[in-house]
């Protein structure tokens, strides 16, 4: 049973129990028998009803019983008037009641509960109503309460405003209040929808968009108004986590628009690499490719096996229609399922071409903020910091300062950022995996941006303490990235999105496994020097890296192999072929 | 002013090395003390405490101690004439007992004792039109079912009966701004849904659909100063949510995000020396003296000793369910799919 803490007791004590549980088994076996031989013989009168009460009074959780009771009641219905019919399911709810009082949480009861409102003549959803607000004064956390007073407000018809009071109510009584929060995340886009975004762009959002994005239907108005609630919240308690939870979420960023980010052309290859802006199975999507105003007959791939669903999908155009270079060609893509496309010309003279908006015009990695929402937000940082100093262990605040930063402005930030994952780490440090992966995420998103300004297709992140690698759909136009000197364990099969790439620094790393070095047209250098790759077969995928002609793997355990230049020889026939080969 | 946190002391005389043999003895004794209050008492979940029982002693290398034919002639009376399987003789079909059921001949390899078509039938009969799954015919909706209708049919090799698209639409319908997901469209977010969802939309190759990073803290911030883990905020820790919390970040690709060395001390404390098994948390009771308002089978903890490092016979037990769960991760609809695979997986029962 939960809960329930163990206790040593004497002998005669334990025997005692014995006896007693002896008792109650016997009590229980033969009620049960009763029961079931009853319906067995299709019995289904008052006497099943006292039967089953007697058990499910103290076993709620034997589900068949209360299917035999509503066959039973089902029954008893057709020989009944209707006043008699709502006395019948009336006192079926008092025994409900009962059961609720003994076990709060039990499936069965509160299921048979909506079960017996569907058959009453005349429900009583003010009485219901009651029932939830009581059942929650003595669990604010019970879920089948909460999940049974959304059925009662919604047939009942509750307003979503009396609703939201309720929460106020609740939240303002400073009490494990999470259920409450959550209540209020799903009630404010009822009452506060965001105006729809220019009709000229796609029609309604899909029913399959994630709920997260509710922030962003909610207006701003009442948005600025949630900031101020849950900060309140945080303030009278700092370790009211449900409070840091929920302002975590309005500081969530909207879902981005549906649209082609990048079309790369490769001449030489003949290839079109596509980005989109979030994962997608290109074969279901409507992809049309139109060269020189042709529709062309083309297959979209996958960069790699494993990715089913991809942002980055290739295709191969018919051989010859790109390959000379004083031809000009016109090349757009099409996403018919979401009514968009990009273009791309491949200028005379130019072996490859690429369209792409910036990270930044993309809103890639937070929203474009309002005056009234970026000064909101300047002075909740403001407030932070100020209970930072009051409260310098405060892993909640310390992340949401992060937060704030960077919805206002992750490159200024950034030497701050750095700074509070550090401390992160040391105030919180059963998290500090999590902490790791989050920063390396957000110093991956600056460099992005960083790269950006600059026009360049380097990517450098050395030395910076990176555990993991992510947006790598980004990266599709990059030809040269340094991941030196961190702690990387793997280049995953994301990282076959990299389709420009040609030179890779990746030294003193715990890299094992190379699976994303999958088919990279253009991978001429690679290093990995002080890695973790132990065995050949982990090279493998780089097989059918055509063009790499240097290889360094010096630093790992699969160097020390024996006859380990035979060994690559046979497995990189290519690589061992050329000239500027080290091991 | 300050909220304390929820939580538990381990003692410092806490069970500190995994006590395998202390709980395969147990295990394998469950069941022949049918005189037991709370084995009688737990009837009604019997086909899950079977599978639960039959994976961990599986996982430990002691299946053979079971008895292979009784389970299979006990199955094989639980199926109705609707194809649907119950929990025990006598009781009415469910899905959570028919996935039990379906599990528990894989792992045998014997499912073909059962009529696969009506459990097939079944299941399919069960899909709402709005994509949801009724647990039975008396119309509980819940994302444990949709989980539950998945994996079976994925188990049978028959996912393409039902309605893919709606099933994934409704499960998406029910994620929450943290993440997470619960029972229904607007429920609250909590590790046994979170669980069910993410297991639904890696079987279905949705796991895309979810903010891996998002629902990964949620989950990681189940950990507890004790090293345990809760199923929603500000509960105490249990050692159930061993499973649900960890099972759901390996298959979202964050499990390293649960500080290991703690989390298995804590569970290494919840044993109880005397007659093996694990309690909820350390210090309470394994079995239940009174009459049970809550579930008193506790058989779905065995799996958090899956997850114990401690000694080298768990290393094979620690193994061989991230082989199971890497399989899941990987499985495409459609594909065949080992018959221990399932081993790792177990079913939400009601409280």
């Amino acid at each position: 049973m939960h809960g329930r803490v163990k206790v040593k007791s004497t002998a005669q004590q334990e025997e005692e129990k014995r006896k007693e549980r002896e008792k109650k088994l016997k009590a229980f076996v033969s009620a049960r028998d009763a029961v079931l031989r009853k319906r067995s013989a299709g019995e289904h009168d008052e006497e099943a009803l006292q039967l089953t009460q007697q058990l499910l009074s103290s076993n709620p959780d034997f589900a068949t019983l209360w299917n035999y009771r509503r066959e039973v009641l089902l029954q008893l219905e057709t020989s009944r008037e209707k006043d008699e019919v709502q006395k019948l399911y009336e006192s079926e709810l008092h025994f409900i009641e009962a059961c609720l009082k003994v076990n709060p949480k039990s499936y069965g009861c509160w299921h048979h509960r909506s079960w017996v409102n569907t058959r009453l003549p005349q429900p009583d959803w003010t009485r219901e109503l009651g029932l939830c607000d009581r059942c929650l004064s003595l669990d604010e956390r019970n879920f089948h309460c909460w999940d049974y007073r959304r059925v009662v407000v919604k047939e009942s018809g509750v307003s979503v405003e009396q609703e939201l009071q309720f929460t106020d109510r609740l939240i303002g009584s400073n009490f494990s209040n999470y259920s409450s929060w959550h209540y209020r995340s799903t009630l404010l886009p009822q009452l506060h929808p965001q105006p729809a975004p220019d009709s000229a762009s796609n029609t309604s959002p899909s029913p399959t968009a994630s709920p997260q994005i509710h922030s962003h239907r909610v207006c701003e108005e009442q948005l600025l108004k949630e900031y101020e609630l849950a900060h309140n919240a945080f303030f009278t308690d700092p370790n009211d986590q449900s409070a840091w939870f929920y302002y975590r979420w309005l500081l969530g960023r909207a879902e981005r628009e549906e649209m082609i980010s990048c079309v790369y052309v490769s001449r030489e290859r003949e290839r079109v690499s596509v980005a989109f802006s979030k994962p997608v199975h290109a074969q279901s999507e409507g992809l049309m490719l139109v060269l020189d105003g042709q529709p062309q007959q083309v297959e979209w791939r996958s960069t790699h096996p494993r990715l089913r669903h991809s942002p980055v999908w290739l295709c191969d155009l018919p051989p010859g229609s790109v390959s000379d270079i004083s031809n000009e060609h016109n090349l757009t893509v099409h996403w018919t399922e979401k009514y968009t496309h990009r273009d791309c010309a491949l200028y005379t003279g130019c072996a490859e071409s690429w369209c792409r908006d910036s990270a930044t015009d993309q809103e890639l990695f937070r929203s474009e903020l309002s005056v009234e929402k970026s000064s909101v937000l300047q002075a909740e940082l403001q407030s932070c910091n100020q209970l930072l100093e009051l409260e310098p262990q405060n892993k909640w605040c310390l992340l949401t300062i992060i937060l704030l930063m960077r919805a206002l402005d992750p490159l200024g930030h950034e030497k701050e950022t750095l700074a509070h994952f550090q401390t992160l780490k040391e105030v919180d440090p059963m998290r500090s995996s999590y902490y790791s992966d989050l920063c390396s995420k957000f110093l991956i998103e600056n460099t992005i941006l960083k790269m950006e300004y600059a026009e360049v297709r380097v990517f450098s992140l050395s030395n910076k303490n990176l555990t993991t690698l992510c947006h790598l759909d980004q990266l599709l136009l990059v030809t040269h990235i340094n991941l030196s000197s961190n702690q990387l364990l793997r280049l995953p099969p994301q990282f076959a999105m990299l389709q420009c790439l040609e030179v890779l620094e990746a030294d003193d790393n715990a890299i094992e496994s190379l699976e994303g070095l999958y088919h990279l047209p253009k991978l001429e250098e690679v290093s990995l020097r002080n890695n973790q790759i132990c065995k050949l077969s982990d090279l493998e995928s780089l097989a059918s890296c055509t063009k790499l002609t240097r290889l360094d793997l010096r630093g790992n355990p699969v160097h020390k192999t024996a006859n380990i230049d035979s060994e690559l020889s046979q497995l990189l026939p290519l690589l061992c072929k050329s000239q500027a080969f080290v091991v | 002013m300050g909220t304390q946190v929820k939580d538990v002391i381990i003692k410092p005389d806490a069970p500190n090395t995994l006590l395998l043999d202390k709980h395969a003895d147990y295990i394998a004794a469950y069941g022949s003390k049918k005189d037991d209050y709370e084995y009688t008492l737990s009837e009604y979940l019997r086909m899950s405490g079977i599978y639960w029982g039959l994976t961990v002693m599986d996982l430990m290398g002691q299946l053979s101690r079971m008895n292979r034919e009784e389970i299979i002639e006990f199955i094989k009376s639980c199926q109705h004439d609707c194809g649907g399987i119950s929990a025990s003789i006598g009781h009415d079909p469910h899905l959570l007992y028919t996935l039990s059921a379906v599990q528990i001949l894989s792992l045998y390899d014997s499912i073909n004792v059962i009529d696969v078509e009506k459990v097939v039938d079944y299941v399919k009969g069960l899909q709402q039109e709005d994509g949801s799954f009724a647990g039975d015919k008396w119309g509980e909706i819940d994302t444990r079912f949709s989980f539950c209708a998945v994996a079976t049919l994925a188990l049978l090799g028959k996912l393409d009966e039902i309605n893919m698209d709606k099933a994934v639409e409704f499960v998406l319908s029910c994620m929450n701004f943290d993440g997470g997901f619960g029972c229904r469209p607007d429920s609250e977010s909590h590790a046994g849904q979170i669980y069910c969802c993410t297991g639904f939309l890696s079987i279905t190759g949705q796991l895309h659909k979810v903010n891996a990073d998002l629902l990964g803290w949620w989950l990681c911030e189940r950990q507890l100063p004790s090293g345990g883990l809760n199923g929603r905020p500000e509960k105490l820790p249990d050692v159930c949510y061993s499973w649900w919390v960890l099972a759901s970040l390996k298959i979202i690709g964050r499990i390293h995000w649960i500080d290991k060395a703690k989390l298995r001390s804590f569970i290494l404390a919840c044993q109880d020396e005397e007659t093996g098994g694990f309690a909820d948390r350390p210090g309470d009771m394994v079995s239940s003296l009174w009459s049970p308002s809550y579930k008193s089978l506790h058989m779905h903890k065995y799996f958090a000793c899956c997850f114990t490092r401690s000694c080298h016979s768990s290393k094979r037990a620690y193994r061989s369910l991230q082989y199971i769960l890497t399989s899941v991760l990987y499985f495409h609809p459609g594909g065949s799919f080992p018959h221990s695979v399932w081993c790792g997986w177990s079913v939400f029962a009601g409280r």
